[in-house]
């Protein structure tokens, strides 16, 4: 997986962390600043997804439905009983939980990659629909608007934090918490005993039967950590963002685009999926020159990158230099899926 | 007629045969026998190619086959017995025969090779119509083997085929090895047991381990004395 | 409500019913020679519809040449992706995966390129028939009766196909044993192109007699190919039969399950449907009970 970092790349990792940090003090330009909270909010959601994926083996592609409860949880308690998101964005984060406990049970019991592609993709789906057409509660898809802002509070020595659209810096903070935060969270797990289980499970299920290792009970374990990070980073989007339409926070296209940037990244790393989300989330803006393709290459970036560079952009930082050395081991394939001759 | 030079082959990182030297003159039946594990089955499939070799030659009348799909083997006259018969069990009895005929170079004689192995194995012909799954272990196997024979070879190869077999079944397989023998056809087969891999053939091959650690004529093997203490306790 | 519009409904579910069978046969016959999730099945969908509408709503073209030429558009494009795609990562370890992956990065790809081609509206196709067929108060469009006829068509020839052409024989031999069918002969290669390119081509079929209902988009097929997994998963992944028999049963309880609630509620109860058989009976209605 990842070796324990040099001492290098521990320089590298704290050298990215305060550039994070320190980037609104030094550049106050407000498109700027939500490209990069995009970023972090992807970038954790992929981590989130690949932990689950790549670590654990579960490959789900119904991922964005915990997004979406998070979100929609989030938002509709804060508005209609007035409570404030700072209470409400945790809780979402474990109803998420809770759904992929739910979520969770099924899939455990099968082991091929369609079934479970396909139950988690249909969970989404009946929640995105559910959530269409509950549309008094939720106005559907005329988009449910008027959810509440994260309160201000007062720091000292900074003073007055006030969470609005003009002012992304906060936001930014709250954002870049959510992120780091994630990110430290799947290290710790990954490098616990728990991670080198699913590092066993990963590459072999029944090596890991075998070793006495309880694959139910780690399985159920990450898939649910992976559901609440991916519920909070959707509460926080909606008291973000202010405005959710069920297609916008739970349609295939906000799954495709997080498989894409964990793909395109490195599948299987900790890095891969973070350098997908911000190449991505910042390519694609670059990309508006090009308008209506954008799309259009995005998919066949998808494919070229799956067919190859099947290790993601990550191989190239390897390649630069072993030291960074947090691309390697990626191996997604299980005993079941062999290459197949002739 | 079939030679194996210096074959290795790995799985992924993994190495399973080790320098394998092997021989199947014309009409010879040959057997490799070795404990599980020991790479058998793996020695079968490099020959006709289900498994990739990674280093060593096969060649087949002289010419080299390594490399070859494993599809265009039949037309070769080269077949193989998978290891528990692996019949195709949602079809038909007929269907299964039938699709020993399948490569387009043997296409032609379909008629008259079923009509031979039907001759060989006369329950087929009652049993044209049931599906393969649904037949007992022995008939499964026959049924295998004719759809081995379809592609007419000169060398039919079998992966434990009395594996899972009651005692009185192994004793028609083995008459029908010989039977098969008997029209000109060589055989190499894989088995664990020490009887029934080497009174049942003219040369055999003792395989530990992925490494062939010993060769010889049938009844040269039955009475080596390695053979004898490690695999009869005596 | 009354009887006959209960009937009519019944009618349309399983006429509705039937192209979910062909779609989720398609998606079957690939899945059950290859072992893989085509993600752009859906995509295959909407350039059918798409081909149908420039060559006989644009072009003017007489419908029967039209669909012909489209659905052998669709399985041409379909073999060139496999060739390009799938055929290489079959090979490759992990390739469960990254099939679905590879496919759902044509499926965004597709779609975008019928974006640009055709633009994001709603591009209607006229009815090939007009026309309804009235028995008493009971009444249903010709165009309603020619989709269902076409379907039953199509499955009775697929049935042929695969019983007793060698082609046919293949495809099941390489579904149950790979390893066996290569060793007779059966050039599995081949013949995974061929089902994939088959596979797009029923999905093309549905998309041609669905377009004058349903009007073409570039995102027509999300709606299908989910509704096609769903169909899959209740046949059983990988059997064609399976797909057929849960395509009508799928159409069905849709038809009924709707006019207890209302129309919102057709994907739930489809959805619901696949996640009940998951837990119940994982290998569906003809499937078989896998290790």
């Amino acid at each position: 997986m990842f070796d324990p970092l040099a001492p290098q790349g521990r320089l590298a990792v704290a050298a990215l962390v305060l550039a994070l940090l320190v980037l609104p003090l030094v550049w106050h330009d407000t498109y700027v600043l939500h490209l990069v909270i995009l970023s972090m909010i992807f970038g954790a959601f992929a981590v989130a997804w690949n932990l689950a994926t790549g670590f654990a083996g579960l490959k789900t592609f119904g991922h964005h439905a915990f997004f979406g409860i998070g979100a929609y949880f989030s938002a509709l308690v804060s508005k209609d009983f007035e409570i404030t998101p700072w209470i409400t964005a945790p809780v979402a984060g474990l109803v998420a939980a809770c759904a992929g406990l739910v979520v969770a049970l099924p899939v455990l019991r099968i082991r091929s990659v369609p079934h479970v592609a396909m139950v988690t993709l249909g969970f989404a789906e009946i929640v995105r629909v559910l959530l269409t057409v509950f549309r008094e509660t939720t106005r559907g898809e005329m988009g449910l608007w008027g959810i509440p802002a994260f309160d201000g509070f007062t720091l000292p020595v900074i003073g007055e934090v006030v969470f609005n659209a003009a002012e992304k810096v906060p936001y930014y903070y709250v954002a870049a918490l959510l992120f780091l935060g994630t990110v430290y969270a799947t290290v710790r797990m990954v490098k616990s005993p728990v991670g080198l289980a699913l590092v066993a499970i990963r590459d072999s299920q029944d090596a890991a039967e075998s070793l006495g290792i309880n694959l139910t009970r780690y399985k159920l374990l990450v898939f649910s950590a992976s559901a609440f990070a991916v519920g909070l980073l959707g509460a926080f989007y909606a008291h973000y963002i202010l405005l959710l339409t069920p297609s916008s926070v739970l349609g295939l296209d906000l799954m495709i685009l997080v498989i894409g940037m964990t793909l395109i990244g490195g599948v299987g790393t900790l890095f891969g999926p973070i350098l997908g989300a911000f190449v991505l989330t910042i390519g694609v803006e670059a990309m508006r020159g090009v308008g209506e393709y954008r799309m259009l290459i995005y998919g066949a970036l998808i494919v070229i990158v799956v067919m190859f560079m099947p290790r993601g952009l990550v191989a190239l930082l390897d390649g630069l230099g072993p030291r960074f050395g947090f691309g390697r081991g990626v191996r997604l394939a299980t005993s079941d899926d062999a290459p197949r001759p002739g | 007629m079939l030679e194996v030079r210096g074959l290795d082959v790995k799985y992924g990182d993994v190495q399973v045969l080790w320098d394998i030297n092997l021989t199947v003159g014309a009409g010879e039946v040959v057997a490799v026998m070795g404990p599980n594990g020991s790479g058998k089955s793996t020695i079968l499939k490099a020959i006709i190619g289900l498994v990739r070799s990674a280093a060593g030659t096969i060649t087949l009348d002289g010419r080299p086959i390594a490399g070859q799909p494993a599809h265009a083997m039949a037309g070769l006259g080269v077949s193989l017995v998978l290891e528990r018969r692996r019949l195709f069990a949602q079809m038909t009895v007929l269907e299964n025969v039938r699709m020993g005929a399948f490569h387009p170079a043997v296409r032609s004689r379909e008629k008259e090779r079923l009509e031979w192995v039907e001759s060989l194995f006369p329950i087929l012909r009652e049993r044209r119509g049931q599906l393969a799954g649904r037949m007992s272990g022995g008939e499964q196997q026959m049924v295998a083997i004719a759809r081995g024979l379809m592609s007419g070879p000169r060398l039919l190869m079998m992966d434990e085929p009395f594996l899972g077999l009651a005692p009185r079944i192994v004793d028609q397989i083995v008459d029908i090895i010989r039977r098969i023998n008997g029209e000109g056809i060589a055989v190499l087969f894989n088995e664990q047991n020490v009887h029934l891999s080497f009174s049942n053939a003219h040369r055999g091959y003792l395989l530990e381990s992925g490494r062939i650690v010993l060769e010889g004529s049938g009844l040269a093997m039955l009475e080596h004395e390695m053979v004898k203490r490690v695999y009869l306790g005596t | 409500m009354t009887l006959t519009l209960f009937l009519e409904q019944i009618v349309n579910g399983i006429i509705l019913g039937s192209m979910y069978a062909i779609m989720g046969a398609g998606l079957a016959l690939i899945y059950g020679t290859m072992r893989i999730l085509n993600f752009a099945h859906g995509e295959f969908y909407m350039l059918g519809g798409f081909f149908v509408f420039f060559l006989f709503a644009q072009q003017g073209l007489n419908p029967v040449p039209a669909v012909i030429i489209a659905v052998a558009g669709v399985a041409l494009v379909a073999a060139i992706v496999q060739r390009l795609t799938v055929h290489v990562l079959l090979k490759r370890e992990g390739w469960a995966f990254s099939t679905i992956a590879a496919t759902l990065g044509v499926s965004i790809f597709l779609q975008n390129l019928a974006l640009a081609l055709w633009g994001e509206r709603f591009q209607s196709v006229p009815y090939f028939v007009d026309g309804l067929l009235q028995v008493g108060e009971f009444r249903l469009p010709w165009q309603r009766v020619l989709i269902f006829v076409v379907a039953v068509a199509v499955m009775g020839v697929m049935a042929y196909v695969l019983r007793y052409t060698r082609f046919g024989w293949a495809v099941r031999a390489t579904a149950q044993d790979p390893e066996a069918a290569a060793v007779v002969g059966v050039p599995a290669a081949r013949i995974h192109t061929m089902t994939f390119a088959l596979g797009a081509a029923l999905a093309a079929v549905a998309a041609a007699l669905l377009a004058p209902v349903f009007a073409v988009n570039p995102w027509m097929g999300l709606p299908l190919i989910i509704k096609a997994f769903v169909v899959v998963v209740l046949g059983g992944l990988g059997s064609f039969p399976g797909a057929i028999a849960g395509g009508f049963l799928l159409g069905i309880v849709e038809a009924v399950g709707i006019t207890l609630t209302s129309s919102e509620w057709r994907d739930v109860i489809a959805f619901g449907m696949m996640i009940l058989f998951l837990w119940v009976r994982p290998w569906g209605l003809f499937g078989v009970k896998e290790r």
